[in-house]
């Protein structure tokens, strides 16, 4: 980028065109001419007609708009940041978190709270974790540095509940164990773009 | 004479029951055709396609509390929406509704009152519709409320000048007072239509109609925007019901009264019979009412009154003094 | 060790150093950064990793290693010494676990740290990895092989700090290098990785446990999350530790550390502590300051009976019994107490030491002893008297320890109580183990061997001459004899007459000059002139350290004389250490009392009345880690304790404002703290907590040492009073100082009776042990580190008054049956 581009503030501006509504009149007469003009064109009509248009359209031609939520929904991005889930490893159903707190860490708004504990098979154990979504700003940042791609956002935007604490249980926010093999991946923050192979240096092996 | 009383007492209770009952249906169908205009679906979920919001609505208003303000005059908040309600129905003791028919070897006219004056008492008792909301707004101790009923006396008064001009021209031609007189002036078929001799007219009839009826582009009164309810702003339950029933009983009175006036009234229209033809005329002016509402935006006040005294006073005068002219010719 | 200062220039600025300093440290000193991996500020360089390489006056030398000379011209990069640093870290990294996400050290490794910051964003090198199982060294200690890029600081500081020696590098059975790896790489990055690939670290001892203090001092120095602490592994992430500098408050060391708090889980959020940290290039912890965090109060709660209650047995008693487990803040309010309701003072732990302050300050004329423990580190001769150096005070055994290994140094320790450990710090260790009362002979050997005689008193010198006399001993020396033999040649078969030179031994008489106190002491007189003949070789100052064993001795008068005069005729740095915690600063401020009188409050002691923070007593007063305060250590220097924990209850200072002599806040007392006795008008507030980059110390401030009027310094006669027959000696655990040590739940230590091996065997399993004045049932404990056949019991536990048991000494003739 040039220095000129960075110079120029008026970010937004660029792509808007102006409409051409010719000018208002001053005079009397001026103002005459146009209510004749535009009572001869029929203007005012042409509202009606753009709104009976949009009638028949609506009620013959199949295009109401009207989704019936909740009885019907419309698909969301797929990037779309709702409540957060938590995925498991397909192989063996384990959760993929190990634990490295990086989430509650970037965590804007300090919602992450985790416990981690020395498990029997000398590994680092999540045994607790809970996001406070009365404070989550769905900004994303948590599924963004997840290493492991455990902590994701799902699609769930309805969010009504009596305890807020509802959607933040672990073992609420992990996929469960029957859909297991429906696990997607989720492609939005922090997932690999598809150049990320390329990217990788190669490390020697000695094998 | 006592049968008189009971036909009129019987005629009178129908019309009240039929009409405001069209009223409530009014809402529904208003918000359907706003709806489908707009591509939406509309209320759809009380009864078949949402038929049955009518009655929701009436409960929910029927057992509202009924809210006067502490620093109200309650006796004219209390009473302001009935004179609304009342007049508007009052009104349409002097409109002939059908033809006449003959039920159970009886003839039947379907008029309340048939007086000589009949359209002259019409437009009075719009005109005197007008306190409805003027006290309305008075009454309540609301900024919105008192603005709402200036803009009210402003809007009212201003285009009964209108009307009454814009009807001057028809009446010259009938020569009577009476509606049932323009019905039979125009039995000829549409030739005969007054609209074709005077379209002028017809159309600052029409505009008025809908500044006194507060329909958009005319709907200053209680514009949300910048007035929240106007002159209802305190109203709740029934008593807002009222003025609801009242705009929507207006609303019927002027396609009636425009039908009659200027599109035939109830002649039968070739192989409509005259009943349905007038009903089918009224929807259409029911209809174009919500239709207008749909595409055009509302005035500002100040053009509001610029465009009844400095456009329609004017072409209404220039109008009677043509007709004048060729009536003379 | 002179202090001759002189100038190097590094990286163009100009530095101003020690003569001797490490170029390193006095970049560091100086706020340049030059990285370095194995090199620890106390400890002798290990160049291990070679990433300090700098280039001075040209030459590639390792900064850690390497002295600045006057007028050197040291440059911290070059393009050269980047490559050597970027591929030294390549080669760390080499099957460098890719797990940062889940060890503990994440965040604030120094493998992660140093990769970033030499940028090293690809691998050159590769090598077969080989299996490291992680094991569990001790209670406290976990190593994981795999994660270690053998630095060796924990060797290091194990050694040359600790003393404990307890870890080495051992085999790791990787594959060999390849060699052509050593022309094509940069030379100190094959040399290292050469070594690295060859070692993991293991117990020294050839088990799989270290048997050592349990001091964790290496998991604190370990850069890499290879070494950490059994408890904490994986509890939390460093960065949500809220790090809350403070004092350690079990011993008179007053160690500096930090606590770290997080709440306690997600369902419970009360703050508690997870670990403790500190300052290891400046500041060594011993297992007590590092394990024994958790003896917060919680039972506290804000009762204004109660509070009423405690003012009421305050007002009515005789006697508040506390001991020093307290901060000089409180001390000052049981003080103000004294004075103002004329309640005794009772403190078993400190009096005796009060006591033989103030004999040895009118012997001296100053109030404190002259030097302080901090001065010492950089003396060459150590002498300890009358210390249980392993258990009385770690920071006192560290400076034993590290007198030897850094300074090349020598030391003489005396006890009655054997210790395998103190004779392994260094070659020219020397220890006596006496019998218990004669403390006063060793110190007359001291001055003897020590003194300028001139400046002795003419009765003491006489007391020296009648020591010596006249012995002869057996010696073998090697001659060389000539020996005519006959030789027959192979090849020509002629016989030939060789003369040889040829050693021999022979055995001969010869006269020494025997000192009968070296024998008294347990001393070998006829190796002792040489042996100290070699610890004198290049000695120029001298250390003596003075233990609780002399506060609580039955001619502690004599023994402070003793002292006095070894202070004023030698070249000693004479420091004491402070019998428990906070005794200094108590025996400054309070006015103690022998006995008992009336009814009594306990304060953190059992009484008809207790105040105590262990939750257990009638009114709750905060544990040291809730509250603000001051405390004095054995450096003479007063340093600031910071609350970690939330505190609910009411303080000391709540109870003295129901008498109506209370403060707005606890630490509105410490700048009342008597300046008569050396203290300074320092608010609480101002009271720096902290170290410099130069490795001063900056907490606090150091008491000033007034003088006081002199009586002189009277020597009594030396009697006989050497006990003999069973002897228990009042002594705790390594680990275990108080009762609040004895709450923490990592410090294992029981209270038993600990014996030496043998000992232990004779004395089975459980015994009774009888006092003059009562009895003890214990359980009996090895301590392999014990010889002889005194026996040491614990005075950790306030409520079995073992104090009362011992009287006024260390030593009691006792009676040991098996139950
Ligand atoms: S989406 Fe943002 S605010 Fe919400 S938990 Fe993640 S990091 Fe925190
Ligand atoms: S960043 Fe991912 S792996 Fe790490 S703690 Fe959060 S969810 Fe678990
Ligand atoms: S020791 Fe350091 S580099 Fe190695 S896994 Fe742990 S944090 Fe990562
Ligand atoms: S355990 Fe830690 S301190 Fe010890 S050698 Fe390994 S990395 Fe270094
Ligand atoms: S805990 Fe202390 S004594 Fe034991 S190995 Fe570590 S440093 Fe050495
Ligand atoms: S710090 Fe100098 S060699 Fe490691």
């Amino acid at each position: 980028m040039s220095l000129d581009n960075l110079k120029n503030r008026n970010v937004g501006v660029q792509n808007y065109k102006m409409l051409d509504l010719g000018h208002t009149p001053e005079t009397g007469w001026g103002k005459f001419k146009q209510v004749l003009k535009r009572s001869v064109k029929l203007e005012l009509f042409v509202g009606l007609k753009v709104t009976m248009r949009e009638m028949f359209k609506a009620l013959f031609m199949g295009e109401m708009h009207t989704v019936k939520y909740p009885f019907e929904k419309l698909p969301i991005s797929p990037r779309y940041r709702a409540i957060h889930e938590m995925k498991r490893l397909l192989e063996s159903g384990h959760y993929r978190c190990i634990g490295c707190g990086l989430c509650e860490k970037i965590c804007i708004s300090n919602c992450i709270k985790m416990d981690t504990r020395y498990d029997e098979n000398q590994r680092k154990e999540v045994s607790d974790y809970t996001i406070n979504f009365g404070r989550c700003i769905f900004c994303g940042y948590c599924a963004e540095v997840c290493p492991e791609l455990a902590i994701v956002h799902g699609g769930r935007y309805e969010t009504a509940s009596e305890q807020r604490a509802s959607y933040s249980n672990f073992e609420d926010m992990l996929t469960p164990m029957d859909q297991l093999v429906n696990q997607k991946e989720y492609p939005g923050f922090g997932a690999p773009t598809p150049v990320a192979d390329k990217n990788i240096k190669k490390t020697p092996l000695a094998y | 004479m006592d049968g008189y009383i009971i036909a009129t007492v019987i005629k009178a209770i129908l019309i009240l029951a039929v009409i405001s009952a069209l009223a409530g249906f009014g809402t529904y169908i208003e918000r359907k055709i706003l709806a489908f205009m707009q591509r939406r679906l509309g209320p759809m979920h009380v009864g078949p396609f949402g038929v049955l919001q009518i009655a929701a609505d009436g409960i929910k208003l029927f057992t509202k509390e009924d809210f006067i303000p502490s620093g109200a005059n309650k006796i004219i908040f209390m009473v302001a929406p009935i004179i609304t309600a009342a007049t508007a129905f009052i009104a349409l003791a002097a409109v002939p509704l059908l033809p006449e028919f003959t039920l159970f070897g009886v003839t039947v006219r379907p008029i309340v009152s048939d007086m000589n004056i009949g359209i002259l008492f019409v437009i009075a008792m719009m005109g005197v519709g007008l306190y409805g909301p003027l006290l309305a707004g008075m009454a309540q101790e609301n900024k919105w409320g008192i603005i709402g009923s200036a803009r009210t006396a402003i809007q009212f008064l201003s285009y009964e000048v209108v009307t009454g001009l814009s009807l001057l021209a028809p009446i010259m031609m009938v020569g009577s007072l009476s509606l049932i007189d323009f019905n039979t002036y125009q039995a000829g078929g549409i030739a005969h239509w007054i609209v074709w001799t005077q379209p002028v007219a017809f159309v600052l009839f029409l505009i008025s109609g809908f500044a006194e009826t507060n329909r958009t582009p005319f709907d200053l009164l209680e514009n949300e925007a910048e007035v929240i309810s106007g002159y209802a702003t305190e109203y709740s339950g029934m008593r807002w019901g009222m003025f609801f029933i009242g705009e929507y009983a207006n609303m019927i009175t002027i396609g009636f009264l425009a039908s009659l006036v200027f599109l035939g009234g109830f002649n039968p229209l070739w192989i409509i019979p005259g009943g349905l033809a007038i009903i089918l005329k009224v929807a259409f002016f029911f209809f174009l009412m919500l239709w207008v509402r749909a595409a055009w935006p509302h005035i500002r006040p100040d053009q509001l009154m610029w465009l009844c005294w400095k456009v329609l006073m004017p072409l209404a005068v220039i109008n009677i003094l043509i007709t004048g002219l060729v009536m003379m010719a | 060790m002179s202090d001759n200062l002189i100038t190097v220039t590094i990286d163009g600025i100009e530095c101003k150093a020690k003569e001797g300093e490490y170029i390193l440290n006095v970049a560091r000193a100086n706020d340049i950064f030059i990285p370095a991996i194995c090199y620890l500020t106390r400890c002798s360089p290990t160049l291990a990793c070679r990433i300090c390489l700098v280039e001075a006056d040209g030459k590639r030398v390792y900064s850690c290693n390497a002295k600045a000379k006057d007028g050197m011209d040291i440059v911290t990069q070059t393009e050269e010494i980047l490559e050597e640093r970027r591929a030294i870290m390549e080669v760390y990294d080499v099957n460098h676990p890719l797990q940062c996400g889940v060890c503990d050290q994440h965040g604030e490794c120094e493998l992660q740290n140093y990769t970033l910051e030499l940028k090293v964003d690809s691998q050159h090198y590769a090598i077969a990895d080989t299996k490291r199982e992680h094991v569990n060294w001790s209670t406290v200690l976990h190593y994981d092989a795999a994660l270690c890029i053998v630095c060796e600081r924990c060797v290091t500081v194990c050694k040359d700090m600790i003393g404990d020696a307890a870890i080495k590098t051992g085999p790791r059975g990787g594959d060999k290098l390849d060699k052509e790896l050593k022309d094509s790489m940069p030379k100190d990055a094959y040399a290292m990785w050469n070594k690295l690939q060859k070692s993991i670290i293991v117990p020294s001892n050839g088990t799989e446990h270290t048997n050592c203090s349990d001091c964790g001092e290496c998991t604190a120095v370990c850069p890499v999350g290879a070494l950490t602490e059994r408890d904490f592994i994986y509890k939390a992430n460093p960065w949500d530790l809220r790090e809350v500098p403070s004092t350690c408050a079990h011993c008179s060391s007053a160690c500096h550390l930090y606590y770290e708090t997080r709440a306690e889980s997600i369902d419970n959020p009360t703050e508690k502590i997870f670990r403790v940290k500190n300052e290891w290039n400046y500041q060594t912890l011993c297992g007590a300051g590092r394990f024994g965090y958790d003896y917060e109060n919680t039972t506290a709660k804000k009762d204004p009976q109660a509070l009423a209650k405690v003012a009421e047995a305050i007002k009515s008693a005789g006697t508040i019994k506390f001991n020093s487990m307290i901060t000089n803040e409180e001390a000052l309010m049981l003080q103000t107490l004294k004075e103002k309701f004329g309640v005794k003072l009772v403190n078993n732990e400190v009096k005796p030491f009060a006591n033989f302050l103030s004999h040895y300050s009118k012997a001296a004329g100053q109030m404190l002893y002259k030097d302080s423990f901090a001065d010492m580190s950089e003396c060459d001769f150590i002498v300890s008297v009358g210390a249980k150096l392993r258990n009385d005070n770690p920071a006192a055994r560290y400076l034993f320890n590290n007198i030897q290994k850094m300074n090349k140094g020598a030391g003489m320790y005396f006890h009655p109580v054997g210790d395998t450990l103190i004779p392994t710090f260094g070659k020219s260790v020397q220890t006596f183990e006496h019998k218990p009362g004669d403390e006063e002979s060793a110190l007359l050997l001291i001055l003897d061997l020590f003194a300028n005689k001139d400046k002795l008193p003419d009765d003491v010198k006489a007391k020296l001459d009648a020591s010596k006399e006249k012995r002869t001993k057996t010696v073998t020396e090697k001659v060389m004899e000539e020996v005519t033999e006959t030789v027959v040649d192979k090849e020509t078969g002629e016989e030939k007459e060789v003369t040889k030179k040829v050693p021999k031994n022979v055995k001969k008489e010869v006269e020494y000059e025997a000192n009968s106190l070296v024998e008294k002491l347990g001393g070998n007189p006829e190796t002792f002139e040489d042996d100290f003949a070699k610890m004198m070789k290049k000695k120029e100052s001298f250390a003596l350290v003075v233990g609780e064993d002399f506060y609580f001795h039955p001619k502690a008068k004599n023994l402070a004389n003793l002292i006095a005069l070894i202070e004023e005729s030698t070249e000693f740095k004479v420091a004491f250490i402070p019998p428990k915690s906070n005794a200094l600063g108590v025996a400054l401020i309070c006015d103690l009392d022998e006995e008992c009188e009336g009814s009594t409050v306990g304060y953190n002691e059992p009484a008809d009345f207790t105040i105590s923070a262990l939750g257990n007593g009638d009114f709750d007063i905060p544990a040291m880690n809730q509250q603000e305060g001051t405390t004095t250590n054995m450096n003479k220097r007063l340093v600031p304790l910071n609350a970690a924990l939330d505190y609910n209850g009411y303080e000391l200072n709540d109870i003295m404002n129901a008498l109506g002599l209370g403060k707005n806040l606890t630490v509105d007392w410490t700048e009342s703290l008597p300046v008569e006795k050396g203290f300074q008008l320092a608010k609480f507030d101002d009271l720096p907590n902290g170290f410099r980059n130069d490795k001063t110390e900056n907490r606090g401030y150091v008491l000033a040492n007034l003088s006081v009027e002199k009586t002189g310094i009277e020597i009594e006669d030396i009697e006989d009073i050497a006990l003999d027959g069973d002897i228990a000696y009042r002594c705790n655990p390594q680990r275990q100082f108080n009762d609040f040590t004895n709450k923490a739940h990592q410090i294992f230590e029981k209270f038993a009776l600990y014996a030496s091996k043998e000992r232990a065997e004779q004395l089975g399993d459980f015994v009774k042990v009888e006092f003059e004045n009562g009895a003890l049932e214990l359980s009996v404990e090895v301590d392999e580190r014990i010889t002889g056949d005194i026996v040491e019991i614990p005075d950790f536990k306030s409520d079995l008054d073992v104090y009362g048991l011992f009287g006024k000494d260390r030593y009691a003739k006792v009676t040991i049956t098996k139950v």
